[in-house]
């Protein structure tokens, strides 16, 4: 009986099928790090997200004067409320550390040349959905934290001129943060941004299997060679790994530093009336924070900001060298480390008050 | 591509500097004020008092301030003597409410205004009366000052400050009455800030102390030690219950650290069966 109805499923589902076309015989190229594994991490990373969020769901609620005290009734009398809301904070952290090391890995080993552009563009989309994600979660609390720093952001817009205001307008829903951003954001963070955060993932996923893995190019075989090792079991338990260590992180900062993402101002309820001493953004959001701080004028700063993420987003398409081995690519060694020690300076110098 | 990222590179660098150069609006907003950090608020009584205009007997009244305990929970100028803090011409102005300072007899009612209960207390108190039947008697700031006013303590009482008016032998037994119920009112002032630092919201267990507190050195302004002590366990019970409750805190932090040690070993375990697996692969 039990056989007959795994062949019966068999039959109509060809599960076996798949796994041995689409995983067993299925290869990667040879020389595969674990640097690949990255994709596949960040993509749990968001699955887990998406888990912890519905959890979040059930007690949050969205109103500046529940908001907060939602937030602290689970973390204090929901039994194992903590739980979902700690690794909810600490895996976006981490969910951004590991999208930034999967950019550089792929920079490095110069991934994204020809045909793999859109892999990078949308890889680079991703990047930034999930800062909107992250800075749209963190007003959610309704901290003094979360207050000010949406008030800073949310103020940014309006060095353009003419349409400027406007869109600080549309974001916040008037002319300061209020009930009304705070329920906007929300609706951001749960409804908008996670469908199209899974469109370009799915369009993301669906390059990288059709253009299939890129031959790093310390690798013996040639672009497009299918003779390396099989996906299923070795690539596959090299991401297994990878997600094991991703998930010993998480929880070695729940445990030994918990309040490594929740400072002080996190904890103290909004106040419209009392703007802190010292309020800065989250740790991914310094550096561009600082970039404007030091440039003078508003509008310039924000327009070289722009640029530079056009340059980033479109930069497989600026780099036209056929090379694929950064080693014999000197200045593009050179501009990646200056880029990544500036990025690095002035995320230290924003954090400094 | 190259062509035209240059081009939209050119575009802004030309529209930022004409918009910076010739639109005054733009260049007032945008290119001088300062942004991105903390608003500057306007302050006229510190800005005048700062300067060089005021007398020098009253410009280190606004450094005092920036040192008290009033600075720290935003109790600013206006708060005690009125007037407008950002209109700097109307500033002192009595239609804006400024009472400027008080009269030496007034201070009491001055402070009040803010500290009910204890102004209550020290009319009651030998100190209160002294002052009404002579006008000469100690006030609020002949203990605590009137600008660098601290978080108050009982190191207030102390021989220095009460010998300035009389003997040490009363204030020594009154002190002595509080010094059990002190000590805990600041030990779980301590246990509260470290809880607050192991990222516990403590907003209720801080204004359960505080009323409590209140209460208690209200209290002790009657200069009644009698009164004092006879009260003192009705205090020390509900410091017991505010303690018992960070306590549970604590165990609960203990737990979730503990929970989450444990959710990590379990995934290093994995990860290290995984890996070894992984090993007994040859492709």
């Amino acid at each position: 009986m039990r056989q007959k109805i795994k062949d019966g499923w068999e039959e109509r589902v060809g599960l076996k099928e798949l796994i041995r076309t689409k995983l067993k015989e299925y290869k990667v190229p040879k020389g595969v790090n674990i640097f690949y594994t990255l994709g596949i991490v960040t993509l749990l990373a968001y699955m887990v997200q998406a888990v912890s969020g519905y959890f979040l769901l059930i007690y949050y609620i969205p109103h500046p004067d529940y908001a907060f005290k939602s937030i602290q009734d689970m973390m204090n009398i929901v039994p194992f409320g903590w739980f979902p809301r700690m690794i909810h904070i600490v895996v976006s952290n981490l969910m951004v550390v590991v999208i930034i090391l999967h950019l550089v890995s792929i920079f490095v080993m110069l991934s994204y040349k020809k045909p793999r552009e859109l892999t990078w563009v949308a890889g680079v989309c991703l990047l930034f959905i999930t800062l909107i994600f992250c800075l749209s979660g963190y007003l959610l609390p309704w901290s003094q934290r979360s207050f000010w720093a949406t008030t800073i952001v949310t103020n940014i817009p309006t060095a353009f001129p003419v349409i400027g205001e406007y869109i600080a307008n549309v974001l916040r829903g008037g002319d300061n943060v209020s009930g009304i951003t705070l329920s906007r954001f929300f609706a951001l963070h749960i409804a908008f941004l996670p469908p199209i955060f899974l469109s370009i993932v799915g369009f993301h996923m669906f390059l990288v299997r059709r253009l299939g893995l890129s031959t790093p190019s310390f690798s013996k075989s040639a672009e497009g060679d299918a003779d390396g090792p099989s996906f299923y079991p070795y690539f596959f338990l090299k991401q297994v790994f990878m997600i094991m260590v991703f998930f010993s992180v998480v929880f070695f900062i729940i445990s030994f530093m918990p309040t490594l993402f929740i400072p002080e101002a996190a904890n103290t309820p909004a106040d419209p009336l009392k703007t802190p001493l010292h309020i800065k953004p989250e740790w991914y959001f310094l550096a561009p924070y600082q970039m404007l701080r030091i440039i003078p004028n508003k509008f310039f700063g924000i327009s070289m900001q722009i640029l530079l993420i056009a340059i980033f987003m479109l930069w497989p398409f600026l780099d036209t060298k056929e090379e694929k081995n950064i080693l014999k690519r000197p200045l593009l060694i050179v501009m990646l480390i200056a880029a990544l020690a500036i990025w690095v300076s002035l995320t230290i110098w924003g954090k400094r008050p | 591509m190259r062509y035209f990222l240059l081009s939209v590179l050119i575009i802004f660098i030309l529209a930022s500097s004409a918009i910076a150069g010739y639109r005054e609006a733009f260049e007032k907003e945008f290119l001088y004020k300062s942004w991105g950090t903390e608003e500057q608020e306007i302050n006229a009584c510190l800005g005048c008092h700062s300067s060089d205009i005021m007398k020098p007997e009253f410009q280190g009244i606004p450094g005092e301030w920036k040192r008290s305990w009033h600075y720290q929970n935003n109790v600013l100028c206006h708060d005690c003597h009125g007037g407008d803090y950002k209109d700097a011409t109307m500033s002192m102005s009595h239609q804006r409410g400024f009472v400027g300072t008080p009269k030496y007899a007034d201070i009491p009612g001055f402070c009040g205004k803010c500290h009910v209960g204890i102004l209550r207390n020290y009319l009651e108190s030998g100190h209160g009366k002294a002052l009404q039947a002579t006008g000469k008697g100690p006030n609020c700031v002949t203990c605590h000052d009137s600008h660098n006013i601290q978080k108050a303590s009982i190191d207030i009482i102390n021989e220095g400050r009460c010998t300035r008016c009389h003997t040490y032998e009363r204030a020594k037994i009154m002190k002595q009455a509080m010094f059990a119920t002190e000590n805990k009112i600041r030990d779980i002032d301590n246990l509260l800030e470290n809880l607050t630092l192991e990222g516990m919201y403590t907003g209720n267990e801080k204004r359960e102390l505080f009323s409590t507190q209140a209460g208690f050195r209200a209290l002790f302004h009657t200069i009644d030690a009698d009164l004092v002590k006879k009260r003192t366990d009705e205090f020390m019970q509900k410091l017991n219950a505010i303690e018992a409750k960070i306590k549970a805190s604590f165990d609960e932090l203990r737990f979730r650290k503990n929970f989450s040690a444990f959710l990590m070993l379990i995934f290093i375990g994995l990860g290290v069966v995984v890996y070894l697996l992984s090993k007994t692969y040859k492709d």
